[in-house]
């Protein structure tokens, strides 16, 4: 039952809330913007501020409920108009007579807010009004408080905010301001609700961050939440994107096959429907080959799958695929395939989680592939890199919202006293870990794989043997007879070390006829 | 509920027709018939400006204005003044006062809901036993 229904229930006045038809906004302010209440939009210039409030005008205006968006000094309404219909939610036809724009610019100048309220009272009164903009207010206020005449400020703000709102107006102040002039200040007192846009640097990218700071009667989702503005205008990226959701998917209810032969085994089965897996390795371990085969053996049994990459171009990736035999480009046609690359350095989590997600919900994937986490880091701008750690549970916990099985992989530093299972202490955002590692054996330079966790159930506790070959990673026999294989420079133990030779003799012998590339082939 | 422009306001205009019948029962001989629909409307400001204050109701009155224009354009001649009262009010029909005084209610109802526009009413007349079947709406 929606919040309208459950009020009248009560016998509360129910509010109607007003799409703002920017993506992501409506869910920030729980439902979209109070009818008739009296808000501010406030932010640093560039900030955005204009483009939002167009947004919002465009998606609710109509003929018989116009919207006034008076102009003031600031941007002239010429040059705002020049390059506002740049954006694709500008409709022309609307500029008949669904949106008019008013210039204040003279009242302003030559009287008092006295002669600007009345301005705005009457042009409302005649109009009808639905909505009413002044753009830029603060720009305003300078002015009048300059003159020293006239009515008072807080009086001004008042008697306009009454006005509007018994007129059954919906409307925003557009302004210039610091947060720290966000105390004892009017005009924020007054207002319903209050808006701050803001874009920060650091080191060369920019971050663009929306705060709801005030929305009376609403429960908005707090804290600070990016947006971007693109052709389509502003985008926003709320933090709780897919937290929200639930999954109908039982975890663990099925076990997902993984492609590689031996891994399935090793996992009781595959990975668990609904997991969040991660491969930890160093470079050349065959993580992405893991997690590849992954993903292909999903596309086989007809789940759409979709992987996120970071460093390598898709088409660098699909041919290195095809290399192992594995088919990316008709799946990708078909549209049961989506490889996005996320472009690097000026990226936020939630934007990322929101393509992800978009993608997953397009596709109806069931599987999702990260690779790698490494990458996903770097390409985060610098701002949302130290709290790596969150953001990657958020986008994990989203994620495995949908239902979806994610199998991600991270790099590890190999050290050769300990088996670390990643850079970022972020085993506890996963529900089964994987290992990889080289083993010193023999004078050879061999490859392990241990399956440390997993929650859904038994898994084998033995260290195997793997060999990457070009059918893809094949799992070898468990590696017994040795103590210390953790950290990569194995003892034999002498009690089985002579069968242990001679079985391991046989077997990669075996292995050597049947499956081994030449040697030297990497990754 | 919510009442949007256009919408019927059967029940408020049965509400309105309701105070108007409880003003018309204090009238004297010599009372002008305008004079029971000023009275209701000096109720209704002296109940709304304890809680909006004058300008709020100043503003309410005229939005309500607005808005029984559109269906009434008799009411062009009518003005509302800085302390809220109606100038013009003794040239009009009383359909047309009925239609300013339902569309105010309406306007509460669509402010602060039913429960607290009935309170209002009852703060402004206090003695009155309203009929809540006028004043409710399905």
């Amino acid at each position: 039952m929606s919040s309208e229904s459950k009020n009248h229930e009560r016998g509360r006045v129910p509010i109607r809330r007003l799409p703002t038809g920017v993506p992501g906004l409506d869910e920030i302010l729980a439902g979209g913007l109070p009818e008739y209440s009296f808000n501010i939009v406030a932010g640093n210039p560039g900030g955005g501020k204009t483009t939002l409030a167009h947004q919002i005008m465009f998606a609710n205006a109509t003929p018989e409920r116009p919207a006034l968006y008076f102009t003031v000094l600031g941007e002239p309404a010429i040059k705002m108009l020049r390059y506002q219909q740049q954006f694709s939610f500008f409709d022309m036809t609307k500029l008949d007579g669904a949106i008019r724009f008013i210039n204040l610019s003279h009242v302003v100048m030559e009287k008092d807010l006295g002669a600007v309220l009345d301005v705005i009272v009457k042009e409302v009164e005649n109009s009808n009004a639905g909505m009413v903009f002044v753009d830029s207010f603060r720009t305003m206020l300078r002015s009048a408080q300059s003159d020293g005449s006239g009515m008072e400020l807080p009086d001004f703000i008042q008697r306009l905010a009454l006005h509007l709102t018994s007129w059954q107006v919906t409307s925003f102040l557009i302004g210039e301001y610091s947060e720290v002039e966000f105390r004892d200040n009017p005009v924020f007192t007054v207002a319903d609700g209050l808006l701050w846009l803001n874009q920060s640097a650091e080191r060369n990218s920019i971050v663009r961050k929306m705060q709801v700071i005030k929305m009376r009667g609403q429960n908005t989702v707090p804290g600070m939440h990016t947006f971007r503005i693109t052709d389509d205008g502003v985008q926003t990226f709320p933090r709780t994107l897919g937290l929200t959701a639930s999954s109908s998917v039982i975890k663990g209810g099925r076990r997902l096959a993984t492609g590689v032969p031996g891994f399935d085994a090793l996992l009781n089965g595959g990975v668990p429907e609904g997991d969040s897996m991660l491969l930890a390795g160093p470079s050349g371990s065959g993580k992405s080959m893991l997690a590849s085969q992954f993903a292909a053996e999903g596309l086989c049994h007809g789940e759409p799958a979709v992987i996120v990459i970071f460093e390598e171009l898709p088409k660098d990736y699909v041919r290195r695929a095809g290399k192992l035999g594995l088919d990316f480009v008709t799946p990708q046609e078909a549209g049961t395939l989506k490889i996005i690359y996320i472009r690097p350095l000026d990226l936020s989590v939630d934007e990322t989680v929101h393509e992800v997600i978009a993608a997953v919900n397009d596709l109806g994937a069931k599987r999702v592939v990260l690779d790698s986490l490494v990458g996903f880091e770097m390409a985060l701008a610098p701002e949302f890199r130290h709290e790596f750690r969150e953001s990657l549970y958020r986008m994990i916990a989203a994620l495995t919202r949908t239902g979806v099985t994610v199998v991600s992989t991270v790099e590890v530093q190999e050290n050769f006293t300990s088996m670390g299972l990643s850079n970022y202490a972020i085993s506890f955002l996963t529900d089964d870990i994987v290992r990889l590692r080289y083993v010193s054996i023999d004078g050879q330079m061999r490859k392990m794989l241990i399956v440390v966790k997993m929650r859904g159930g038994p898994h084998s506790i033995d260290m195997h043997e793997y060999t990457i070959t070009d059918r893809g990673v094949v799992i070898g026999k468990p590696l017994r007879g040795y103590r210390g294989l953790t950290s990569g420079i194995p003892e034999t133990w002498s009690w089985e070390a002579r069968d242990q030779r001679a079985e391991h003799s046989t077997a990669r012998a075996r292995d050597q006829s049947d499956e081994e590339p030449p040697q030297g082939k990497a990754e | 509920m919510s009442l949007k422009r256009g919408e019927p306001l059967l029940s408020m205009q049965a509400l309105a027709q309701q105070l108007l019948t409880l003003e018309r029962r204090h009238q004297n001989a010599f009372d002008d018939p305008a004079d029971e629909a000023a009275r209701v409307f000096e109720r209704l400001r002296d109940a709304l400006a304890r809680f909006a204050g004058l300008s709020g109701f100043t503003s309410l009155m005229r939005r309500a204005l607005a808005l029984a224009r559109a269906d009434d354009p008799s009411l062009r001649q009518l003005s509302v003044r800085a302390d809220g009262s109606l100038e013009g009010l003794e040239q009009l029909s009383s359909d047309a006062v009925l239609a300013i005084i339902a569309q105010f209610l309406g306007l509460l109802v669509t402010f602060v809901g039913e429960p607290l526009m009935l309170r209002f009413v009852r703060e402004a007349w206090p003695d009155a036993s309203l009929d809540d079947q006028h004043g409710t709406r399905d």
